[in-house]
C-alpha cells in the first residue's frame, strides 16, 4: 500500500492524478457541451453569407431581369453592374449600365453610398436622386446582389428552421433578424434564412421602417462563379403587390477593377463599358 | 362554332378529372409524403414562373437610332385651328476606334409640314461630333463639337453656360427634350479625375460670325460666334456632398462664377442649388444691341452698362412610394427685367419687345426676374408602362402660366405619347404672348 501510495505520489508528480484527470475530463466535456449549446455568432454567419453573394474583390456581372405581373411576362431589362468594394467601409460602390431595352440603352446609375446619380446620355444630364427614387426603378433590384449586409446591419439569431428554398428543396437554416446599424440604409430591417451547413443565403425579407414588407427574395441555381458557389438567380416578390415578381439571372461574372476616379458624377458622360 | 365552344370546356373538365383521379390514385397507393413547410401560395406561384437562361449583356450598341413622328393640332389666338406634322430621325453613336480613342457623333434631322404636305421644312442639328483620347484612366482629352452640359437644376440652368443660341428647332418644351436637341460647341476639352473629384478646362474658339438658317448647316455661327472658355472643379467634401465650382469667360465679357450643389434630405428628398454671378450687360442691353434702330428705346431710359448680375435656380425633388416624384423650383435671373421694366417694355415699342423676347429665347434665359417651375413625373400611372409627366411654368412677375402634360405608354421598342400644353396670361405677358393658345400633340417613337 505504501509503495502503492508511494507510487501514486510519484505519479502525481509526473502526471495528473486519476481523480484530477476525471475532473479535467468533466470540465472539458462541460465546456464542449456549453460550446455546443452556445448560440453561434449571428454577425459571423451574416458575414459568411455576404461572402457567398459578393466576391471579395471588385467585379462585374450582367443581370437579366424578367418581370412578371399576374403570371404574365411584362418586361425585360438587362443591366451591367460594376461593383467595387470601398476601402474602409467595405461597402460596395456600384456603377449600373442599362443595356436593354433600346429606349434605356446606355443610361447609367451611380451608387456611392447615398450619393446616387442617374445619367441620361441623350440629354447629357446627370440628376441626383434619393434612395427612395432609386427604389422605384428596376435598378433597385440590381443591387440586391451587391449589398454587404454585415457592414450596415446588426444580426440576431432568431432560431433554426427548415425552409423550402427557391428550388423547392428543404433546407435547414439559421433564421437571422437584421436591424439597421448604419444611418440611411435602404431597408430598415431584414429577415434572412441561411443554410446552416453551407452559409448559402436561401431567403430574405426586406422591410421598411413602418414594418411594410418591401420585397421577398429567394436565392437559387447555385453555380461556381469566381471561385465560390454563388446563387445565379434570385426571385424577388414585391411586398406591396405580390403578383409583381422579378426573376433576376446573373451571368458574365468577371473580376473587373473600375478605377476609383470613375465612380463620380463627372465621369458618367465618359463611361463606356468594356 | 357553337359546338366547338361547348366542347372545349368539356375537354378541360375531362383533363381536370383525370388529373384529380391520378392524384387520388397516387395518394392512395403511395406513402404519405412528409409534412414540409412550404412557401405561401404567392411565393410558390412566383417560384414556379418560367426561369430564364443566362444572356450576355448586349455590347454597348455602337449607335442608337430614334424615329419619331408627331401630329400637332393647335388653337391659334386668332381663332380656328392649325395642324402640323413632323418626322424626326435622331442618331447617336459612340464608337471605340482604338483602346484609347473614341468617336462620338449625334445628329437629328427634323422634317416639318405645316398644313400642306407639299411644303416641308428641313432642319438638321449636328449635336455632337468629337474625338476623345484617354491616355490614362484619369486623363481625357476631347476635340470637336461637344455638348458641354452643366447644372443640377431642372427648369433653368444658370451655370449651363453653353446653352445660349444652341437650339435650331424646338420639338417639345420639356426641359429634357431641349437639352437633347441642342447643338454642341466646337471646343478642345481636357479633364483630370481623382477619387472624389475632377477638374475640367475647355476652350471654344470663334469660328463664324453669324448663325445660319440653311437646313444642313453645322451652324457654327450659333455656337462659336465668339471665343469662350470654362474651368470647373468638383470635389467631394463629405461622403454625400460634392459641390462644383465653375469659372466661365468670353473674349469680350467679364468672367462669370458658378456653383452647383446638391444635398440629400432624408431618404426621399434631394435639394439643389445652382447659381452664377458676374458682371455683364443686362438682357435688355443685349437686345438693344441686336436692333438696328434705337429710337424706340427712349421711353425705357438710358442704356445700362455692365453691372453685377446673379442668377439662381434652387429647389427640391420629393419622391413618394407610389412612384410619384415632384420637383419645386424657384428661378431668379438678375439680368432680366423686373416688374417696372417689364411693364414698360410690354407697353412700349412692339419691335423692341419682339427683339427682347427673341434674345431671351435664344439664350434660354428668363424674360422676367422671377419664375417658378413645378415638375411631376409618375411612373406606371394606373397601369404598368403608362408614365405621366407634367410641368407648369409660372412667371412670378406677370403671373402668366404654361402648363404642359404628357401621357406616355411604352412597349419594348415603341412609345406612344399624347401631349397637351396651354399658354395662359394677358397679352404680351411671358406666356400670353404666344401666337397659339393651346396645343395637342400625338407622338410615336420607334427605338431601333
Amino acid at each position: 500500500m505504501y509503495e502503492s501510495n508511494s507510487g501514486f505520489e510519484r505519479r502525481t508528480a509526473a502526471e495528473p492524478r486519476p481523480t484530477g484527470r476525471w475532473v479535467l475530463l468533466a470540465v472539458g466535456l462541460l465546456a464542449a457541451a456549453l460550446a455546443a449549446g452556445q448560440a453561434p455568432d449571428a454577425q459571423k454567419i451574416l458575414a459568411a453569407t455576404d461572402a457567398i453573394r459578393n466576391p471579395d474583390h471588385s467585379f462585374g456581372l450582367t443581370t437579366t431581369l424578367i418581370e412578371y405581373h399576374n403570371g404574365r411576362q411584362t418586361d425585360t431589362n438587362t443591366l451591367q453592374i460594376y461593383a467595387k468594394a470601398e476601402r474602409g467601409s467595405g461597402q460596395y460602390r456600384n456603377l449600373i449600365r442599362f443595356a436593354a431595352p433600346a429606349r434605356d440603352a446606355n443610361k447609367l446609375m451611380l451608387k456611392n453610398g447615398n450619393d446616387l446619380w442617374f445619367y441620361d446620355p441623350s440629354s447629357q444630364a446627370s440628376v441626383r436622386i434619393s434612395p427612395r427614387q432609386r427604389l422605384l426603378g428596376q435598378a433597385a433590384n440590381g443591387d440586391v446582389v451587391t449589398i454587404n449586409l454585415a457592414k450596415d446591419y446588426q444580426a440576431k439569431l432568431v432560431g433554426e428552421e427548415d425552409v423550402e428554398d427557391g428550388d423547392r428543396v428543404l433546407r435547414h437554416c439559421y433564421h437571422l433578424a437584421l436591424s439597421a446599424a448604419a444611418p440611411d440604409v435602404t431597408y430598415d430591417h431584414i429577415e434572412m434564412w441561411i443554410d446552416r451547413d453551407t452559409d448559402q443565403p436561401v431567403k430574405s425579407k426586406f422591410y421598411a421602417e413602418s414594418g411594410q414588407l418591401l420585397k421577398t427574395a429567394y436565392y437559387r441555381r447555385y453555380q461556381r462563379e469566381l471561385e465560390v458557389e454563388r446563387p445565379t438567380e434570385t426571385v424577388i416578390i414585391d411586398g406591396l403587390d405580390r403578383q409583381w415578381v422579378t426573376i433576376m439571372r446573373y451571368s458574365d461574372y468577371a473580376w473587373r477593377d473600375v478605377p476609383d476616379s470613375w465612380l463620380q458624377r463627372d465621369y458618367l458622360p465618359r463611361f463606356k463599358p468594356e | 362554332m357553337r359546338a366547338r365552344r361547348l366542347r372545349r370546356p368539356r375537354v378541360r373538365e375531362v383533363m381536370l378529372l383525370l388529373m384529380l383521379c391520378g392524384v387520388h390514385a397516387h395518394g392512395a397507393g403511395g406513402t404519405e409524403p412528409p409534412e414540409v413547410p412550404v412557401p405561401d401560395d404567392d411565393d410558390a406561384a412566383a417560384l414556379a414562373l418560367p426561369s430564364v437562361e443566362a444572356t450576355a449583356a448586349p455590347a454597348a450598341p455602337g449607335a442608337s437610332v430614334l424615329v419619331e413622328g408627331a401630329f400637332t393640332e393647335s388653337a391659334p389666338r386668332s381663332g380656328g385651328s392649325a395642324d402640323a406634322e413632323r418626322l424626326s430621325l435622331d442618331i447617336n453613336d459612340d464608337s471605340r476606334l482604338a483602346p484609347q480613342w473614341r468617336a462620338v457623333v449625334g445628329d437629328r434631322l427634323d422634317l416639318d409640314w405645316a398644313g400642306a404636305w407639299n411644303t416641308s421644312q428641313q432642319v438638321n442639328t449636328l449635336k455632337q461630333a468629337y474625338l476623345s483620347w484617354q491616355p490614362r484612366s484619369n486623363i481625357v482629352w476631347d476635340l470637336g463639337r461637344i455638348n458641354a452640359r452643366q447644372g443640377v437644376a431642372f427648369g433653368y440652368n444658370p451655370t449651363d453656360f453653353f446653352r445660349a443660341d444652341a437650339l435650331r428647332t424646338v420639338d417639345s418644351l420639356d426641359p429634357n427634350s431641349l437639352r437633347d436637341e441642342r447643338l454642341g460647341t466646337v471646343m478642345v476639352r481636357g479633364e483630370a479625375l481623382w477619387d472624389g473629384g475632377a477638374v475640367t478646362a475647355l476652350v471654344a474658339p470663334r469660328l463664324a460670325a453669324k448663325p445660319s438658317n440653311a437646313a444642313f448647316s453645322p451652324d457654327l455661327g450659333a455656337t462659336n460666334s465668339e471665343g469662350r472658355w470654362l474651368v470647373s472643379l468638383t470635389q467631394r467634401l463629405t461622403p454625400n456632398f460634392s459641390p462644383q465650382w465653375l469659372v466661365f469667360g468670353t473674349d469680350a465679357g467679364m468672367p462669370q462664377l458658378g456653383l452647383d450643389m446638391t444635398a440629400l434630405l432624408g431618404s426621399s428628398t434631394v435639394a439643389y442649388w445652382e447659381a452664377s454671378a458676374g458682371r455683364s450687360p443686362s438682357l435688355l442691353t443685349q437686345a438693344r444691341e441686336s436692333l438696328v434702330s434705337l429710337e424706340s428705346l427712349v421711353s425705357l431710359g438710358p442704356p445700362a452698362s455692365e453691372s453685377l448680375y446673379s442668377r439662381v435656380a434652387t429647389g427640391f425633388t420629393y419622391s413618394a412610394a407610389n412612384k410619384l416624384s415632384v420637383t419645386l423650383e424657384y428661378e431668379y435671373d438678375g439680368a432680366a427685367l423686373g416688374r417696372g421694366g417689364w411693364n414698360a417694355l410690354r407697353n412700349g415699342s412692339l419691335p423692341f419687345y419682339g427683339a427682347y423676347r427673341n434674345e431671351v429665347n435664344a439664350q434660354q434665359e428668363l424674360p422676367t426676374q422671377q419664375s417658378a417651375f413645378v415638375y411631376l413625373s409618375w411612373q406606371d400611372l394606373i397601369v404598368r408602362h403608362l408614365d405621366a409627366t407634367a410641368f407648369v411654368r409660372v412667371d412670378l412677375i406677370d403671373h402668366s402660366r404654361l402648363p404642359w402634360t404628357e401621357l406616355r405608354y411604352h412597349w419594348s421598342h415603341v412609345d406612344a405619347a399624347l401631349r397637351w400644353q396651354d399658354y395662359s396670361g394677358g397679352p404680351t405677358t411671358e406666356f400670353g404672348a404666344a401666337p397659339t393658345r393651346q396645343t395637342w400633340q400625338l407622338v410615336g417613337d420607334y427605338y431601333l
